[in-house]
């Protein structure tokens, strides 16, 4: 650790700032100001995977690795459906999640939005298997759909403003 | 003898016991109308899950077991075993609720907690029961399944080279160890020989995998642990290397890229990609090594004894951390390549923490030794009808796959994840643990719920 500190007073401070992507950069830009107009400056998530084959959720992991640095834009992940203005469902919908799901969709708050993330939501992967009981939208209302399999972050980024636009 | 493996298929009169150890397969028929076998849980505890299993898959009953709870099948699930030949419904319908009961201590003071389908945070949903006395746990039941997809069931009947797409999403992960795997059965069924190239090709990718899925946890356990300025970086990291994967392959995971085929790619880019990482990785434990608040965590926490770590027939990450020797990459090919076996002694979360690490590097070595492949191509058709075996090691631990072709089709398709094991181990790890600590603990196994539900 001290190796750290003495490279960190010879050098400075030298916050890495790597994204050089100027398309993303505005693209983050219109997500903030969104999120301020429609919710106050704050979108919470909360995410639940309904049976996928865990891509998709590395894939909102990265989202918060200093590359995407979402939570700058006001975009929080949350603990609880509670605290959730927008359910993130991914996978399948398999029979044994499927109460689960239904369930956590009732603890939100009104008002209320579903996504969905990642081709195996709409049923289309995996098809034909009496353990699943998708796609999503038969149990919920969806408001919007990321595709991709799974979605890259910067496509997460795209599918949060295009939801953001469509209200 | 390590136990590896225990399940069932149905042939043409009778139901087919298959036990895999390290030495030796054995096959045991049984009656199909009255289906039972005799546990071997007492001597193998890891088998009790293997058996749990049977029993919803086929129905058969297990005699002098200690546990004959349903697995797979939760509270609504209608009495039925998908994985007879006869069952062909693309549809079930829930029936009332039945109450599971959880394996719990109980007396004065003792409270049980339960936590899951659905965690806090972005991950993949479990059940985890506690025992908890106060603040210490002192028994953890680890309940799954909810991410049943009926995989093996919906590959049946298929041509084998139509289920790729399905086997490199059995885990995200792990997709390249699955495809890997897959490679290795259809190689062996259009009795194709290995191929040093595409063989270079394969191992390439699988331990770009390995670093991707590794640094991912080298982060997460102190950000558990309280410390969120190691995520911060080795998750930028674990970006870079998925970003090298998406050039290689055309993917983040790198779906689809094992498909018998070693393409050639830029090595000039994967050289610098590969220098700069092993920089970096050096400052990162120089620095993390040095903060002795983390490591007041980390040490001691979680510990697996060897003894144990063996009678429950660990793998991966979680045995070598308590010392045990075993990793499918000990083969000429990959020693020949600069692999040498990471272990630890101490079976902790810290242990746990300095084999990925330790791995880490050792995978850009690999790398960088095999670099020098052609372009190639095996031929996989016609495909012999048979059985066969391969395994794979993916970050998690060995990946078993099993399958039978008749006809050339699909007859049946076994997929064991190390996490299979794995997670039956877990509990192992609570005594003398706070439950603040579980988050910690179970990170630092980071094993798979997809892979293991299937
Ligand atoms: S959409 Fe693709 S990446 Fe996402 S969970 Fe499904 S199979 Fe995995």
């Amino acid at each position: 650790m001290i190796d750290f500190w003495v490279q960190r007073f010879r050098k400075g401070i030298q916050t890495q700032n790597s994204w050089a992507d100027e398309e993303l950069e505005t693209i983050k830009k219109s997500l903030k100001s969104e999120i301020g107009k429609k919710f106050s400056g704050s979108l919470a998530i909360r995410m639940v995977d309904s049976g996928s084959c865990n891509a998709c959720e590395a894939e909102c992991n990265a989202l918060s690795n200093p590359y995407y640095d979402l939570e700058r834009l006001g975009i929080r992940f949350v603990a609880s459906p509670r605290h959730a203005d927008i359910l993130l469902v991914s996978g399948v919908v398999t029979f044994n999640m499927l109460p689960h799901l239904l369930d956590a969709y009732e603890q939100l708050p009104s008002p209320k939005w579903v996504i969905t993330l990642g081709d195996c939501t709409q049923g289309t992967l995996f098809k034909d298997s009496f353990a699943i009981k998708g796609p999503v939208k038969e149990h919920l209302p969806v408001a919007y759909h990321i595709p991709g399999c799974p979605p890259t972050p910067d496509e997460i980024v795209r599918g949060f403003l295009g939801f953001l636009r469509s209200l | 003898m390590r136990f590896i493996a225990r399940f069932a298929q149905e042939l043409q009169d009778h139901f087919e016991i298959i036990d895999v150890f390290d030495s030796k397969i054995e096959k045991t028929p049984i009656d199909k109308d009255n289906p039972e076998i005799e546990s071997i849980a007492q001597a193998y505890p890891a088998a009790v899950w293997f058996e749990r299993k049977m029993h919803d898959d086929f129905g058969i009953k297990i005699l002098n077991t200690f546990d004959n709870r349903p697995l797979i099948h939760h509270e609504r699930f209608p009495n039925i075993h998908p994985m007879r030949k006869e069952f062909t419904h693309k549809h079930i319908d829930p029936v009332p609720f039945k109450p599971y009961h959880y394996e719990v201590i109980e007396g004065d003071g003792i409270f049980q907690v339960g936590v899951g389908p659905i965690h806090a945070g972005i991950i993949e949903p479990g059940h985890f029961h506690f025992s908890q006395e106060g603040e210490s746990i002192l028994h953890l039941e680890v309940r799954h399944f909810y991410k049943y997809r009926g995989i093996e069931k919906i590959v049946e009947r298929k041509d084998p080279k139509d289920a790729w797409h399905i086997v490199e999403r059995i885990s995200g992960n792990e997709s390249i160890a699955y495809q890997l795997a897959y490679l290795d059965l259809l190689r062996q069924a259009s009795k194709q020989g290995e191929n040093e190239n595409i063989q270079k090709y394969g191992s390439i990718l699988l331990e770009l995998e390995r670093i991707a899925h590794h640094l991912v946890d080298l982060g997460f356990i102190p950000n558990d642990a309280g410390f969120g300025a190691a995520l911060a970086y080795s998750s930028m990291l674990a970006e870079d290397t998925r970003r090298v994967l998406k050039t290689l392959t055309n993917h983040r995971f790198g779906f689809g890229a094992i498909r018998g085929v070693a393409r050639k790619f830029d090595q000039n880019a994967l050289h610098s990609f590969l220098n700069d990482l092993e920089k970096k990785m050096d400052f990162f434990e120089k620095w993390i090594i040095e903060i002795p608040s983390l490591w007041d965590r980390l040490d001691t926490t979680g510990k697996l004894s060897q003894k144990k770590a063996l009678k429950y027939s660990t793998l991966g990450v979680v045995a070598r951390a308590s010392g045990i020797h075993i990793d499918r990459r000990e083969v000429p090919f990959y020693k020949e390549h600069g692999f040498s076996i990471q272990t630890q002694e101490s079976g902790d979360v810290a242990a746990r923490f300095k084999v990925r690490l330790q791995e880490v590097k050792n995978s850009i070595q690999i790398i960088r030794n095999l670099l020098d492949f052609q372009e190639d191509e095996v031929v996989l058709n016609a495909f012999e009808d048979g059985e066969y075996f391969a395994f794979t090691e993916s970050s998690l631990g060995e990946v078993m796959l099993y399958l039978k072709i008749k006809d050339q089709k699909i007859d049946r398709f076994f997929a064991r994840d190390p996490s299979f094991i794995n997670w039956q181990a877990l509990h192992l790890m609570m005594p003398k643990n706070i439950i603040a600590d579980f988050p910690l603990i179970n990170k630092s196994c980071d094993l798979s719920y997809a892979g293991s539900d299937l």
